[in-house]
């Protein structure tokens, strides 16, 4: 199922655990102890244990893969009249505001100082900003990002008007711009805590993060959508979880220069190089092929080790239909077998 | 470029960084890149929730 010549992809998916921490460590870090000043205002995550979050026993998480905008899940969703938990990333709060769906919970994570607050609407945001950075513009993502400018004024506009109904499960780990942000937009926060490293290690920065603000710590997986996935299972004990816009991956049309880490990536290996670092993968159940960078790499082999680890009180249906999620114990099924199963049970 | 070379004293003795002596621009350049990669947070093998009041994992 794997092809090409992509040893450097694989020895730097071998790595990925360790250089997240080096990227991200600190500053997660740092974050956490800024948003302690915040914490008063919302509540802990351990309260979302005794609410009601969606009928019945099921879940859906929304995330923004490219897959969103040719599969566009929420169709199906809204005709289907589903009304199991919706577990959305921020990044797929636009995709969802826009549709008139409000979900039942939104997850951030990424301490990333100016990128994440996109996803909420950046107040800030002007010309000078988007030419200095061409993250989003690249990408293969939402299309509605496109035009930069017009999307950060809708998502501005929609979240001011619909932040109060939204719950957030807020990450301390999230930037001084998000915190800011979700705090103007009046959503309803639930704080807690990413694991940063092993909880049962001596001098673990995890325990130093828990004594230091009580909050719970939560596996992360790596991203935000592998986040949304243990929150609906180990948060809001739902025994079934249909993941949607899970791609871990990119359509093998979609040219390098629209990845996440093309610019790093040439940086490394040199134009000509490019393809040392991408995984090719088929996808034997819809007979597709896709590339992957080793940071995908890496949440798809953590996903599927969490997966297999909940798989007793937790089934897991990936309901993409694309990308590289696919092994045991997930289910590859389409949305609409997915809807058919849990609309008869809610 | 000699013209340049020994005209002067430092007031204080120059220190050299010895990794960046035997670092050739090319593994710095490879460093700088990696320093960019990786996820969005950490992965722990083997956890789920650690709750802290009832330490429930």
């Amino acid at each position: 199922m794997m092809q090409g010549n992509n040893t450097l992809g694989f020895q730097l998916v071998a790595n990925m655990e360790r250089m997240t921490q080096d990227r991200i460590g600190a500053s997660a870090l740092k974050n956490a102890k800024y948003n302690d000043r915040f914490l008063d205002i919302g509540e802990s995550l351990s309260a979302l244990r005794n609410e009601k979050v969606g009928d019945g026993d099921s879940a859906i998480i929304i995330a923004a893969g490219p897959s969103i905008k040719r599969k566009d899940p929420i169709s199906e969703i809204k005709e289907r009249g589903y009304s199991g938990a919706i577990v959305a990333t921020e990044s797929a709060l636009l995709y969802c505001l826009r549709n008139d769906v409000i979900p039942d919970l939104v997850v951030t994570l990424d301490p990333h100082a100016t990128r994440i607050v996109r996803w909420f609407g950046d107040p800030s945001l002007n010309q000078k900003k988007l030419d200095a950075d061409d993250y989003y513009r690249r990408q293969d993502m939402d299309p509605a990002f496109a035009n930069e400018l017009q999307a950060n004024q809708e998502i501005l506009g929609l979240l001011n008007d619909h932040g109060h109904k939204i719950r957030i499960a807020l990450s301390t780990s999230a930037s001084k711009a998000v915190v800011q942000r979700v705090i103007e937009a009046n959503m309803q926060i639930y704080w807690w805590n990413p694991m940063l490293d092993n909880p049962d290690l001596e001098n673990s920065d995890t325990r130093r993060l828990q004594d230091l603000n009580g909050l719970p710590c939560v596996n992360a997986g790596g991203n935000v959508g592998s986040a949304c996935w243990m929150m609906a299972s180990a948060v809001l004990n739902k025994s079934a979880v249909g993941l949607t816009g899970m791609d871990f991956s990119y359509y093998s049309e979609t040219p390098y220069r629209n990845t996440q880490y093309y610019h790093d990536a040439v940086n490394l290996v040199g134009l000509e190089n490019l393809s040392s670092v991408y995984i090719n993968i088929e996808n034997p159940y819809i007979s597709e092929n896709f590339y992957t960078d080793p940071a995908y790499m890496w949440y798809r082999e953590a996903f599927l080790e969490m997966a297999a680890d909940a798989a007793e009180t937790c089934s897991t249906s990936n309901c993409t239909e694309g990308g590289i999620l696919f092994g045991d114990p997930i289910e590859f099924i389409t949305l609409r077998k997915y809807l058919d199963r849990h609309i008869a049970d809610d | 470029m000699d013209v340049l070379k020994g005209n002067f004293q430092t007031k204080k003795p120059a220190t050299l960084n010895k990794k960046s002596d035997n670092e050739s621009l090319e593994d710095r350049f490879e460093r700088e890149a990696l320093k960019n990669l990786g996820g969005s947070i950490a992965f722990v093998s083997k956890k789920k929730v650690l709750w802290g009041d009832e330490d429930q994992n």
